[in-house]
C-alpha cells in the first residue's frame, strides 16, 4: 500500500486480510512458546520438589551432616541464578500482570508456598531486628505464622514468625517493554538485598530495568556515606520488595 | 504530497501522513545471536536430550522470543482495529492514534510466501500513509465512486428530519418555568435607568436657522482660509473672513438678524398687546380721516392701565426695546384683572410644535410603561407560582 501511494477498499481489506493472518501467526507462535516455557516451569518445579525432599529426608539422616555448609560464593552463584530465572510475566493483550509480578504486591490472603523465598524480619541474638532472605518451610494456619529457614547455613534454627514479618519475593520478573506499571519507579523506597550479601537493606530506586534481563539500579541508605547514599549498585528484580515500615531509630 | 490519482481505482488524494496506520516494521530476532542455545537444540535430532543445565538459559530464550512475539500481537490487533474502525467511519476524520513504534521481530521459520508480502509490503519504515480523501476538491469524484464502496456505506436513508425541526421550535413555548425565567422576569422589572431621560425636555437650543447661519459663515471662514493659504502662502493677504472668529461670526450674525427682526408690518409690539389696542381703538375706517379725537381717544384709552404707549402719534420710525416685557406684564395685568384666563403653559406650547409633539410622545410612554409594567408583575406573579409547583 505504501509504494503504491493508494488506499481503497481494495488495498485495506487485502491488508486487512493480511494481518489477520500474521496476527494468527503469531498467536500461534506465542501459544506454542508458552508452551514451551511451561514445561521448563515444569521441569523446575520438579526439580524443586526434589530439592526439598531431599532436605526433609536429609534431615532424618544424622550420620551425616544434612548439608555441608555452602561456600560463599556457591551461594551467590545461586542466588544470582535463580534471580535470572524468575520467569518473566508475558501478558497476553489485554492481560494485567498478577500479584507477585515485579512490584505488583501479594493479594492480601496470599500464603507463601513451601519453598518460597521471602524476606523476613527477624531478631538477631543482639536484639537487632533484620530482614534476611529466607525459604519458606511451613505455614500454619492455626497460628498465623510462617516457619521459614535462612537461606545462607540451613544449620541455623528455623524462624516462626507471623505474618506480618514475612514478605514474599516476587514470583516473576516484570517486563518493562509490556508491563512498566509493573516496575518499581524512581525514588521509590524499598527493601533491596545487598549484593553479595543475604540481607535486605531499604534502599531508593536509581533507574528500573530497561530491558527484562536488566537489573534495579539502587542507592542504599548508608550513613558511612556523605549524602547518606550509596552509589548506585545493581540488584536483580527478584531481591526488590516494596518497604513498608517507617525508619527505625 | 505524492503522485496523481492515477484510474478509477484510487479516489485517495496522496497526502500519505494522513493515513491513521503505522506500517511497521517487522524486523525478524536473529535466533542465532540472541537464541544460540534455542537454535543449538533445534538443530540436535529429536533423539539428543536437552540436558537439565541448559534449561535456564533456554527459559532465557524463550521469553525473549515469546515476548517479541506477543509484543508484534499486540500491534497487529492494533492496527487491525485501526484499519477496521476507519473502514467503519468513513466519513470521520477522528484518527486512533498509536502510542508504540517498536521494531518487532518475526521469526523466520515463517517462511510463507504471505508473511513476504506483508514485510515487503510494511516494510518502508513508518513513512506517511495513504491520505484522507476528503479535501473538498475531490467531492465529485467521491460521489461518482460512491458505488464502489462497501456494501456497509449504502444503505443511508436520509432522515426525516420535520417532526425533529417542529418540535424544537415549539420547545420554548412548552417547556418548564425554571427559576431563571423568574429572574430575568424580575429583572426586566426593574426601572430602566435611562427613562428619566425619556422624560426629560431638552432647553430649547439655539434656533435651527441661527446655528445654519453659524455654520455656513463658519464654513466660509474655513474655505476662505483654506483658498488664501492655497493661492497665497503670505499671511498678509488673507481675506476679510479669514479674520473673523467665532465671536465675530455671532456679532455679525446678530447684525444680520436684528435687520430682519422688524415684522413685515413694522410693529414691534407683542400679539397680546396689538389685539388689546385692537379692542380699545374704534377703528372708524368708513368715517373720514378728518376725525381728530382718533389719535387724542387712543391717548385716552391707552392710558387706561398706563401701560402702553402711543405708537401713531409718532410717524418716525421708533425702536422700542421692551416689547417682550410689555407684552408679559400686559398679560399679567390683563390675567389678574380676570380678562384672561390664566393659561400656563399650553400657550407657550402652542407655538412649539416640537415641545408639543415630544410630550405627547412621553405621556405615550408613561402609560405604555405602566401598561407594561402591570402584565410583567402579573406574569412573575404566575411564573413564581408555576416554578413552585
Amino acid at each position: 500500500m505504501q509504494t503504491e501511494n493508494k488506499i481503497s477498499p481494495y488495498y485495506r481489506t487485502k491488508l486487512r486480510g493480511l494481518y489477520t493472518t500474521a496476527k494468527a501467526d503469531a498467536e500461534a507462535e506465542c501459544n506454542i512458546l508458552r508452551k514451551a516455557l511451561d514445561k521448563i516451569a515444569e521441569i523446575k518445579s520438579l526439580l524443586e520438589e526434589r530439592r526439598i525432599a531431599a532436605k526433609i529426608a536429609g534431615l532424618y539422616n544424622d550420620s551425616e551432616p544434612p548439608r555441608k555448609t555452602m561456600r560463599r560464593g556457591v551461594l551467590m552463584t545461586l542466588l544470582q541464578q535463580s534471580a535470572m530465572t524468575l520467569p518473566l510475566w508475558i501478558g497476553k493483550p489485554g492481560d494485567k500482570p498478577p500479584p507477585l509480578c515485579g512490584a505488583i504486591p501479594a493479594s492480601g490472603d496470599y500464603v507463601a508456598k513451601p519453598g518460597d523465598k521471602v524476606a523476613a524480619r527477624v531478631k538477631a541474638v543482639d536484639g537487632d531486628e533484620q530482614w534476611i532472605l529466607a525459604e519458606v518451610v511451613s505455614y500454619s494456619h492455626a497460628t498465623n505464622k510462617y516457619e521459614v529457614d535462612d537461606i545462607d547455613e540451613e544449620g541455623k534454627e528455623r524462624h516462626t514468625l507471623s505474618r506480618r514479618r514475612i514478605i514474599p519475593l516476587p514470583q516473576w520478573k516484570a517486563n518493562p517493554e509490556t508491563d512498566p506499571e509493573a516496575l518499581f519507579q524512581k525514588e521509590q523506597l524499598v527493601l533491596a538485598l545487598y549484593p553479595q550479601t543475604t540481607c535486605f537493606y531499604r534502599a531508593l530506586i536509581h533507574t528500573p530495568p530497561q530491558r527484562p534481563q536488566d537489573d534495579y539500579s539502587v542507592l542504599f541508605e548508608d550513613t558511612s556515606y556523605a549524602d547518606g547514599y550509596s552509589p548506585p549498585l545493581n540488584v536483580a528484580q527478584r531481591y526488590v520488595v516494596a518497604c513498608k515500615e517507617p525508619k527505625k531509630k | 504530497s505524492q503522485g496523481v490519482p492515477q484510474g478509477p481505482v484510487s479516489w485517495a488524494m496522496s497526502e500519505l501522513k494522513d493515513c491513521p496506520l503505522q506500517f511497521h516494521d517487522f524486523k525478524s530476532v536473529d535466533h542465532l545471536k540472541v537464541c544460540p542455545r534455542y537454535t543449538a537444540v533445534l538443530a540436535r535430532s529429536e533423539d539428543d536430550g536437552i540436558g537439565i543445565e541448559e534449561l535456564d538459559t533456554l527459559q532465557l530464550e524463550l521469553e525473549t522470543l515469546l515476548s517479541s512475539a506477543s509484543r508484534r500481537l499486540r500491534v497487529l490487533e492494533a492496527e487491525t482495529q485501526i484499519l477496521t474502525d476507519w473502514q467503519d467511519k468513513k466519513g470521520d476524520r477522528r484518527f486512533l492514534k498509536l502510542g508504540r513504534d517498536h521494531e518487532l521481530g518475526a521469526p523466520p521459520k515463517h517462511g510463507k510466501p504471505k508473511k513476504q508480502k506483508l514485510e515487503g509490503k510494511a516494510g518502508h519504515g513508518p513513512g506517511p500513509g495513504p491520505g484522507r480523501p476528503k479535501s473538498k476538491n475531490l467531492q465529485p469524484k467521491i460521489q461518482e465512486y460512491e458505488f464502489t464502496d462497501d456494501p456497509i456505506d449504502v444503505p443511508r436513508i436520509p432522515k426525516n428530519d420535520a417532526p425533529n425541526r417542529f418540535w424544537a421550535s415549539v420547545e420554548p413555548y412548552c417547556a418548564d418555568i425554571t427559576s431563571e425565567e423568574v429572574r430575568t422576569l424580575e429583572e426586566l422589572l426593574k426601572p430602566p435607568e435611562d427613562e428619566a431621560e425619556h422624560y426629560k425636555i431638552p432647553p430649547l437650543g439655539k434656533h435651527y436657522s441661527q446655528r445654519w447661519a453659524q455654520e455656513d459663515l463658519l464654513e466660509e471662514q474655513k474655505d476662505g482660509a483654506r483658498a488664501a493659504a492655497v493661492a497665497d502662502k503670505k499671511k498678509g493677504l488673507m481675506g476679510p473672513l479669514t479674520e473673523l472668529d467665532t465671536k465675530d461670526v455671532d456679532a455679525l450674525l446678530k447684525k444680520s438678524e436684528a435687520q430682519h427682526e422688524q415684522p413685515e408690518d413694522g410693529c414691534p409690539f407683542g400679539a397680546l398687546t396689538q389685539r388689546l389696542l385692537q379692542a380699545l381703538v374704534e377703528e372708524n375706517i368708513i368715517s373720514p380721516m378728518e376725525d381728530s379725537p382718533i389719535p387724542d381717544m387712543s391717548g385716552k384709552e391707552s392710558g387706561a392701565d398706563g401701560a402702553s404707549t402711543s405708537p401713531r402719534n409718532q410717524n418716525k420710525p421708533f425702536s422700542v426695546p421692551h416689547t417682550k416685557s410689555l407684552e408679559s406684564r400686559i398679560k399679567e395685568e390683563l390675567i389678574a384683572q380676570g380678562l384672561l384666563e390664566s393659561e400656563d403653559r399650553p400657550a407657550e406650547d402652542s407655538e412649539d410644535e416640537v415641545l408639543a409633539e415630544l410630550r405627547k410622545r412621553q405621556a405615550e410612554l408613561k402609560a405604555l410603561s405602566a401598561h407594561n409594567r402591570t402584565k410583567k408583575h402579573d406574569l412573575l406573579r404566575l411564573a413564581k407560582e408555576e416554578v413552585s409547583r
